[in-house]
C-alpha cells in the first residue's frame, strides 16, 4: 500500500512539474537555418568556415535575444550544416532534403557549379504555374561565379561581384602604376570560378589600357608549372595576374621564383586572400594585391572575425558573407513576420523570397550592401597585400 | 620553330624528366605488390601522399630539418602501409580479384578524406632540399631539388634490387612471388612476406610522397587522384612487375607530360598521355620490361 501512494505520489510530482516546464518551453521556439557547403574534399575549408560563420552569428543573435516571429514569440537560432562535397548531384540532394523539412530558407552553396545547378531546378519565375520548379528560397555565401543568381527568382545571393572589383583595381592601376603597360594571365583552367574570373581580369586589363601578352593555362591538381612559367618568362610581362586557387597559385608563384620571374606586380584571385595562400607561400607571394569584401578594419568586422575563430572557422571574404546573411534572415523574419510554424511552412517560404527579394540595403561587416533587382549585393571591397606573411590593406576605393 | 623554342622544349623534358621521378618511385611501389601478390593496390599513392602529411604534422610547431622529416615520412609510410596491408588485404578473400582492388579503392577515398578532415584541405608547404640550387649547364637550368630527388630514386631502386637478390627476405618475397605454394611448403610464410613487402613498398611510398611534396614545395589532398593515375600508368607502362621499368616509365611520363604541354596546351597534355596507355595496353601489354612467366 505505502508503495503504491509512493508511486503515486511521485507520478503526480512528475505531472506537476511538467505542467509547469510545458508553458515555458512552447515559448522557448527556435527556429533552424540550414546551411550547405563543401564539408568533404579538397574544398572542405569553406564549408567549415562558413558553418562556423553561422553559428557565430546565430549565438551573437540569441545573445541579444534572438528573433521575433511574426506572433510576437521570441525563437532562438540554431544551425545545422549539411555537407554537399562540392558535387552538383550532392547538392540538389541535400537542398531537396532541406526542403522536406520545416525550413522556409537555405543558406550556401559553396561551389559555383553545385549553385549554377542548384538554382536551375528551382521555379524559375514566381508564380509561374506551369513551372514545376522547387519553390524553396536559397541564398549563396560562397558561390562566386557571376551572375548566378539570375537563373531562378527563388535564388539570392551574399557575394561580392568581382566583375565591379577587378574594374575598379585595374582603374586604380591605371593611377598609380601609369608606367606599366604589358599583363600576363595564369588560369586554373578547369576550376569555373578562376576561369570566369580571368575573363574578367582580361576585359578590365584591357580597358585601363593594358597590353595582354599571353596567357598560361593549368589544372587544379597540376604539379608542375616549368612549362608554363618559361612561356611567362619570355613574354616578360610587367604585371602577372594568377586567377587560381591557393594550391596552384603557390606552386605557379615557387615555379616564377626559381625560373627568375620577377613581374612588377602581381595580382591574385579573391579567392586566395586566405590564410592557406600564406601558409603555402607566403615568401613567394609578398606583394600580391587581391581586393576582398572582407578585412578586420572595422569594428563589426573586428568582432565577427574573433567570433567565428572561436567556432574553429576562419573569417574571410566568403565566411564573412555567411555571417551576414543571419542577420539579413533575422531581419527578413521579422519584417516579413515569418511565423516559423509547420503549418506556415508553404506562406514562409514565400514570405521569406519577397523578403529577400524587396530588400534594397543591408548592413554588411565593411558597410552597407546594395542590392540589385537580380538579387545580388552590391558589397563594399578593398584591397590587400600580402605583408610580411599576412593581408595587410593597400586600399580603399571610395564606396 | 626558332632556337628559343627549340631550348624550351628540351628544358621542358628536362623538368618532366626529372619531376617525372616521383611518378617512378610510385610506380616501384605498385608493381612490387603486383609482382610479389599479383594484386593493384589503388590506395598506394594516397597513403604515400598520406605519409608524407604525417611526418608534416607530427612536427607541427617544431621547425625539423628537411631530412628528418622525409625520414619521418619513410617510417609513417611503412607503417600505413603495413595497415593497409591488414585492413585491405589480409582478411579479403585473394581469391577474388575484385575484392582487393575495390577494398583498396575504399581505403584510397578513406586516406583521402582522414588527410581532407585532419586539414580542412588546406595545402601545406613542405620543406625540400636544394631548392634554391639551380644547376646551369648553357641555356638550360636543372632543378637541384629535383636532381636530388632522381638521386634518392636511384638509390631506392639499388636498394630495393639489392633487398630482392641478397638477401634472405628477398628470396622469400621472390619464391612467393613466383610459386606461393612451393613456397609455404619450404616453410615460408606467406602472410609475413606479403606483410613486410606492403611494410617495404609503405616505406618506398612515403619517401615517394616527401619528394613529391618536396618538389612541388607543398602537400595537398589534390595530389592523390593524379599520383594514383599516374602511379597505374607508369606501372603499366614500364611492365607490371619490373622494377627497372617503373623508373624508366616513370621518367618518360614525366617528359611526354611536359612535351606535350608544351605542344598542345594544359587541355590536350593528358589525353596524350591517356593515348600513350592504350598503345601500350594494346601492341606491348606487358610494357617496357615485362617480367617473365614464373607464376604457376
Amino acid at each position: 500500500m505505502l508503495k503504491e501512494i509512493t508511486a503515486l505520489a511521485a507520478s503526480l510530482a512528475v505531472m506537476a512539474a511538467s505542467s509547469i516546464v510545458a508553458p515555458a518551453s512552447a515559448q522557448e521556439r527556435t527556429v533552424k537555418i540550414t546551411g550547405f557547403g563543401a564539408k568533404s574534399g579538397v574544398v572542405r575549408v569553406f564549408g567549415v568556415n562558413s558553418e562556423a560563420a553561422l553559428k557565430a552569428a546565430a549565438e551573437q543573435i540569441n545573445k541579444a535575444g534572438g528573433v521575433t516571429l511574426g506572433d510576437g514569440a521570441k525563437a532562438k537560432l540554431t544551425i545545422e550544416f549539411l555537407d554537399d562535397r562540392c558535387n552538383a548531384e550532392e547538392g540538389i540532394s541535400v537542398v531537396r532534403r532541406i526542403a522536406s523539412t520545416d525550413a522556409f530558407v537555405a543558406v550556401g552553396p559553396t561551389c559555383s557549379n553545385v549553385a549554377e545547378s542548384l538554382f536551375g531546378i528551382l521555379q524559375k519565375k514566381v508564380g509561374d504555374a506551369t513551372d514545376t520548379g522547387l519553390q524553396f528560397p536559397i541564398i549563396a555565401d560562397v558561390a562566386a561565379k557571376g551572375g548566378l543568381a539570375k537563373i531562378s527568382e527563388w535564388s539570392f545571393r551574399n557575394v561580392p561581384s568581382e566583375f565591379e572589383m577587378y574594374k575598379s583595381l585595374f582603374a586604380w592601376l591605371k593611377t598609380q602604376h601609369p608606367d606599366l603597360k604589358t599583363i600576363y594571365g595564369g588560369v586554373e583552367k578547369d576550376f569555373a570560378h578562376s576561369n570566369a574570373t580571368f575573363g574578367v581580369m582580361k576585359a578590365q586589363a584591357e580597358a585601363n589600357g593594358l597590353k595582354v601578352v599571353g596567357q598560361s593555362e593549368w589544372l587544379l591538381a597540376d604539379t608542375t608549372f616549368s612549362t608554363q612559367v618559361r612561356e611567362m618568362k619570355r613574354a616578360n610581362p610587367d604585371i602577372v595576374a594568377i586567377s587560381a586557387h591557393p594550391f596552384t597559385t603557390c606552386g605557379a608563384l615557387k615555379e616564377m621564383e626559381r625560373q627568375g620571374v620577377k613581374p612588377k606586380l602581381l595580382i591574385g584571385l579573391t579567392s586566395s586572400s586566405s590564410i592557406e595562400t600564406l601558409q603555402g607561400c607566403a615568401k613567394q607571394a609578398e606583394g600580391i594585391i587581391i581586393p576582398t569584401s572582407f578585412a578586420p578594419v572595422t569594428p563589426e568586422a573586428k568582432n565577427a572575425a574573433e567570433q567565428v575563430a572561436k567556432f574553429g572557422g576562419s573569417a574571410d571574404l566568403h565566411s564573412a558573407a555567411a555571417y551576414e546573411i543571419v542577420y539579413i534572415l533575422k531581419d527578413v523574419i521579422e519584417s516579413q513576420k515569418i511565423m516559423a510554424k509547420p503549418d506556415t511552412v508553404a506562406a514562409d517560404r514565400v514570405k521569406m523570397r519577397q523578403g529577400l527579394a524587396a530588400l534594397k540595403e543591408t548592413k554588411g561587416l565593411l558597410g552597407k550592401v546594395g542590392r540589385t533587382s537580380d538579387r545580388e549585393a552590391i558589397k563594399p571591397f578593398l584591397y590587400v597585400h600580402a605583408k610580411g606573411g599576412s593581408w595587410q590593406v593597400l586600399f580603399k576605393p571610395a564606396s | 620553330m626558332d632556337f628559343l623554342d627549340f631550348i624550351d622544349i628540351v628544358q621542358s623534358i628536362a623538368d618532366g624528366v626529372l619531376f617525372g621521378t616521383t611518378y617512378a618511385l610510385l610506380g616501384i611501389g605498385f608493381t612490387l605488390i603486383f609482382g610479389v601478390m599479383h594484386k593493384l593496390n589503388l590506395s598506394y599513392a594516397a597513403a604515400s601522399i598520406g605519409a608524407a602529411y604525417a611526418s608534416l604534422l607530427i612536427f607541427a610547431g617544431i621547425k625539423a630539418p628537411p631530412p628528418l622529416v622525409f625520414l619521418l615520412a619513410a617510417v609513417c609510410g611503412g607503417f600505413i602501409g603495413g595497415m593497409v596491408y591488414v585492413i585491405a588485404f589480409r582478411f579479403i578473400p585473394l581469391a577474388n580479384p575484385l575484392a582487393t582492388l575495390m577494398s583498396t579503392v575504399g581505403l584510397l577515398l578513406l586516406i583521402d578524406e582522414i588527410i581532407v578532415h585532419t586539414t580542412s584541405g588546406v595545402p601545406l608547404a613542405y620543406p625540400a632540399l636544394f631548392s634554391d640550387v639551380i644547376v646551369r649547364a648553357g641555356p638550360f637550368n636543372l632543378r637541384g631539388d629535383l636532381m636530388f630527388v632522381f638521386v634518392l630514386g636511384c638509390l631506392c631502386m639499388v636498394l630495393l634490387l639489392l633487398l630482392l637478390y641478397r638477401t634472405k627476405l628477398g628470396l622469400a618475397t621472390r619464391a612467393v612471388s613466383q610459386q606461393p605454394i612451393a613456397a609455404e611448403l619450404c616453410g615460408i610464410s606467406i602472410t609475413r612476406v606479403n606483410g613486410l613487402t606492403f611494410v617495404i613498398t609503405g616505406v618506398i611510398g612515403g619517401i615517394a610522397g616527401a619528394m613529391t611534396g618536396a618538389a612541388i614545395g607543398m602537400l595537398s589532398p589534390l595530389l592523390s587522384l593524379p599520383l594514383t593515375v599516374k602511379g597505374l600508368i607508369v606501372t603499366v607502362i614500364g611492365g607490371l612487375g619490373s622494377i627497372p621499368g617503373a623508373i624508366i616509365a616513370g621518367l618518360l611520363v614525366g617528359g611526354l607530360e611536359n612535351l606535350f604541354q608544351f605542344a598542345r596546351g594544359v587541355s590536350e597534355r593528358d589525353l596524350y598521355i591517356m593515348i600513350l596507355l592504350f598503345v601500350f595496353l594494346v601492341f606491348r601489354p606487358g610494357g617496357l620490361f615485362a617480367p617473365s612467366a614464373g607464376r604457376d
